[in-house]
């Protein structure tokens, strides 16, 4: 193989713009579309963000008397408050930690090499997705539980009594860690998909190993990336509680999330306490999002992959790895995807849960998915979750790309405060979010209480955070010479972003719009508050049978969520497959 | 430069809106308008309950039946279970031909969700039908009005008579067992033998039934033990016990054998998993079952006043049987379904005033739970 042209850094190759240079569309008249598009998206995000932050602070600071602290002292004064943080920060530590190195990982191999098993990637990368967290998280007790775990079974002979305890940090770290893998991968595969791997080739044909290529060269460029999955995950893993509290309880480890349950439970709601809780992690990410913009905007040049020279990103060959890395996959595989989803689907044969045996498998009957395909209300809560997910996932996608080149990109004053509210609602709590938005629309006189469209007001706040980072890290990597280029041969600005910029983001967009639709499917706390009758989504039905006690029956649609979803996602990435960038 | 001007934006950002919050009272402290519908005298739907509330028997089932079929149907928010709802709903509109729509969620949700809308003035539902202290809650906010017959109200057991609501069944806590795993002298006969140490690793606890804390605490006052006595006796049932979240999850690791026996879950989620087959019991039934009433009530604001009160009515009489059927515990019972057992119920009230604090205790005392290996 031949390099046709010297193998230069990335910043050396493209012209610095941003505050030392104008760019062409700054001169012309503000009025212009671009200014109408941009207003328009800086102003949906404000409001999204705004009205449930408000509401938030709002509730906060201040009660029926006026400006008051009162709840931060019932939140934080508890004397057990720095056990129930340290356990939250190990937890949510040490999840980032699993779920950063295991998808980051996952995506390289899958990416950028020419790796054994890349189908199974697909169905790694979102059954952990789709199936709720609940159902994960007790397929896992029934795997690895101390008395009853299936794993504990199977290995005893060989490893002793019960070599896995589900039950312990570890045990917590391990489910939430693998939960929220698909995050990082969906991001990272982004990211790597939009690297030109003549930088790696360079270091290797320099003398470099294959390790200090990935240390020095691959894992620098995709920082912003690496950044924004920790970011992400350590803040939900710091908000979740349903691992916490299956897994975590029985073994008297409370996290700080089982004080806001507390808080939440009793009457009347203790929203001060619970927006004094909310608002260190808001205090996290505001300090977090910084840290990312200062390290994206220190280099803004350096992780500008996608330039002006075309590149193949072309697979590595593992050589003598191959079948290492190869049973790698299959062990993970078999680790997120396989055991869970089996417990699921042996679960929901049966009429209530038992150890396998012989008189189990006799036992197995169809009749937990009849009851899903009788109940009146499950066609159409389908319908619903569909629209809903696929709406909220467009129309997130579609303002976060423009957000994130206003973020990233332009050199309009205040742009840094558009990436910060678009952060915001990930630390609000679900149940805050719903109430703030229904106080608002109970009050609009546009008739929006009550329908659909309230709920999809919902999933577009809840998942913008998302939405954004997906977003700004594709285009943190794609050179500003491309945009130049456009504009100097006469491309208006909207016409530029359209035919230049949002095919060479779209391994983004993709990957959000995935994230987005997948999840959207199992948002409860704010669609149970405001949803109403004909309007139910397939969370609400997940969360009756759940209150029914009917858990097997609850199994069973899990596995139907599994299997459509994986259809639906099939499908969204045969036709994303047609734009933007190509593999051979 | 522009970095520290960036934060700088955010922070006046944030001031800007603390400061528009400022101009207005908290969305989410207790509203001052509270009780207003009360204080701008009797709303439409309030002078409705007041006339029918002179009719009794036959009488007010006829007036009743013929103002339901000028209104528009019912608009009901319940924390009633599907299964049960799905019952309840079909009998009253097999009997009457009047649709109900439902809007259900858990019953802090559907407080909350009443909250918002009574305080901005929609009127989303006619009839509430929910959890006890949630209706507490309602009562206190001054949205609901008493539209029961009082020849109803009378048969209802007294923890179940409230000012402006009336119970229609109760949700039973009673301590429930893996077959496979407690049998013989392991049973338990009372809620004492709970704190026995032979059930270290074996017991488990839900981490949201402060309402069971309150309510065997209260049954064990009431028999004359001390508060020392009984805080002894709960933190030798947390000694070696486990914690769960979710009566659902409780009883279905308890089928699988986790666990050997639970200490509060609901009687009808076990009996549900024994119909299913699981070796899972609650009989006999310690005694006395502590019990939470459930129950419902009319709005002030309700669009269709004649068919609330045509549905509260007609749950408290037919609905009744309804619910013994589906193996719940009517608010008015005919027999003995417990098989002897007693049955004392949570104090409502009580759980309202000082639940907050009863909340804390519990959790707490679960803190305490020790480590099982």
């Amino acid at each position: 193989m031949t390099l046709t042209s010297p193998p230069v850094r990335a910043e050396e190759r493209t012209e610095p713009t941003g505050s030392t240079g104008a760019s062409p569309s700054r001169r012309k008249l503000p009025l212009s579309p671009k200014f109408f598009i941009v207003a328009g998206v800086a102003a949906a995000i404000g409001y999204l963000a705004l009205v449930p932050l408000g509401y938030l602070l709002w509730g906060t600071f201040f009660d029926a008397e006026g400006f008051d602290l009162g709840g931060f002292e019932r939140a934080y004064g508890s004397g057990r408050m720095g056990e129930l943080w340290g356990n939250s920060l190990a937890f949510a530590g040490g999840s980032a930690f699993l779920s950063l190195t295991v998808g980051t990982t996952l995506a390289y191999l899958n990416v950028r090499t020419a790796v054994p098993f890349k189908a199974l990637f697909f169905a790694a990368s979102i059954v952990p997705l789709i199936v709720p967290g609940i159902l994960y998280t007790v397929s896992w007790i029934f795997l690895a539980s101390p008395q009853i775990g299936l794993l504990n079974n199977f290995l005893e002979p060989v490893f002793g009594t019960a070599p896995f305890n589900i039950f312990s940090i570890w045990g917590m770290i391990w489910v939430e860690g693998l939960h929220s893998s698909p995050i990082v991968f969906l991001l990272m595969v982004a990211a790597f998909r939009s690297m030109d791997p003549s930088l790696e080739e360079s270091a290797l044909m320099s003398g470099a190993t294959r390790l200090q290529t990935l240390r020095r060269v691959t894992l620098p460029l995709v920082r912003p990336a690496l950044l924004s999955s920790v970011l992400v995950i350590l803040i939900t893993s710091l908000e979740s509680f349903e691992v916490p509290a299956l897994l975590g309880l029985q073994n008297g480890i409370y996290v700080f999330t089982s004080r806001i349950y507390f808080v939440f439970r009793s009457y009347p709601r203790d929203l001060q306490a619970a927006g004094a809780l909310a608002v260190s992690l808001l205090a996290i990410a505001v300090i977090g999002v910084i840290i990312a913009r200062l390290l994206a905007g220190r280099g803004t040049k350096t992780y500008q992959t996608v330039t002006g020279k075309g590149f193949r990103p072309r697979p590595l060959d593992l050589g003598k790895w191959r079948p290492v890395v190869g049973a790698g996959i299959l062990i993970y595989f078999f680790a997120t995807v396989v055991g869970p989803l089996l417990v699921l689907i042996y679960a929901a044969l049966l009429p209530y849960y038992q150890a396998p045996s012989a008189e189990a498998f006799a036992s197995f009957t169809l009749d937990n998915f009849r009851q899903v395909f009788e109940m009146d209300s499950a066609g159409r809560a389908l319908v619903n979750s569909l629209v809903l997910g696929i709406s909220a996932a467009v129309i997130v996608m579609a303002l976060m790309s423009i957000a994130a080149w206003i973020s990233v990109r332009s050199t309009i004053p205040g742009r840094g405060i558009v990436e910060q509210l678009s952060f915001v609602p990930l630390v609000i709590p679900g149940i805050v979010l719903g109430v703030s938005i229904s106080f608002v629309y109970l009050r609009s006189p546009i008739p929006i209480y009550g329908t659909l469209l309230i709920l999809l007001i919902a999933y577009c706040t809840k998942y913008m955070p998302y939405g954004m980072r997906y977003a700004t890290t594709s285009m943190t990597q794609i050179s500003s010479e491309l945009e130049e280029s456009a504009q100097v041969s006469g491309a208006s600005w909207w016409t530029t972003f359209r035919r230049v910029l949002l095919p060479l983001l779209s391994p983004g967009i993709m990957a959000g719009f995935v994230y987005i639709l997948v999840v959207s499917f199992r948002e409860l706390s704010s669609s149970l508050l405001l949803y109403s009758p004909g309007n139910e989504v397939l969370s609400i039905l997940i969360w009756e049978q759940f209150e029914n006690g009917s858990f097997n029956v609850l199994a069973a649609i899990g596995v139907l969520m599994v299997v459509a979803l994986v259809i639906m996602v099939t499908i969204a990435y045969k036709l994303g497959a047609k734009v933007g960038l190509r593999e051979d | 430069m522009r970095k520290s001007r960036t934060v700088a934006r955010a922070a006046l950002a944030a001031g800007t809106v603390l400061v528009l919050a400022a101009c207005g009272g908290s969305p989410t402290s207790p509203s001052a308008d509270s009780g207003d519908n009360a204080d701008s005298g009797p709303t439409k739907a309030e002078e409705l309950y007041e006339e029918i509330g002179g009719l009794s028997g036959q009488e007010r089932r006829d007036r009743l039946v013929e103002l339901a079929a000028e209104e528009n149907g019912l608009n009901l928010y319940t924390s009633m279970n599907a299964d049960i709802l799905d019952s309840v709903s079909e009998a009253f509109t097999d009997t009457f031909d009047i649709d109900v729509n439902v809007y259900r969620a858990g019953s802090e949700t559907v407080l909350q969700r009443i909250l918002q809308e009574q305080d901005a003035g929609f009127p989303g539902n006619d009839v509430v039908e929910t959890n006890g202290s949630e209706l507490g809650a309602l009562q206190k906010e001054g949205v609901m009005a008493q539209c029961v017959a009082q020849e109803l109200i009378d048969q209802v057991p007294e923890a179940g008579q409230s000012e402006a609501w009336t119970s229609t069944r109760f949700n039973l806590f009673a301590p429930s067992w893996n077959t496979n795993i407690i049998s013989g002298d392991m049973v338990p006969t009372s809620w004492e033998d709970l704190a026995d140490p032979k059930y270290d690793g074996q017991l488990a606890l839900e981490l949201g039934d402060y309402d069971w804390y309150l309510g065997l605490t209260d049954l064990w006052l009431s028999e004359g033990k001390s508060q020392e006595e009984i805080d002894q006796l709960f933190a030798d049932m947390v000694d070696g016990a486990v914690v769960v979240k979710g009566h659902t999850v409780m009883a279905e690791l308890m089928s699988a054998g986790q666990f050997g026996v639970a200490a509060s879950n609901y009687s009808y989620i076990v009996e549900a998993a024994k119909a299913a087959g699981a070796p899972v019991e609650t009989q006999p039934y310690v005694s006395p079952v502590i019990a939470r009433p459930n129950g419902g009530s009319c709005m002030k604001n309700a669009e269709n006043p004649a068919t609330a009160m045509l549905f509260m009515d007609w749950l408290l009489e037919e609905g009744q049987q309804v619910i013994a059927d589906l193996e719940l515990t009517p608010a008015i019972a005919e027999g003995d379904a417990l098989g002897g057992a007693e049955l004392v119920a949570v104090d409502s009230e009580r759980l309202l005033e000082q639940g907050d604090e009863w909340s804390a205790k519990y959790d707490e005392l679960l803190a305490g739970a020790e480590t099982i290996e």
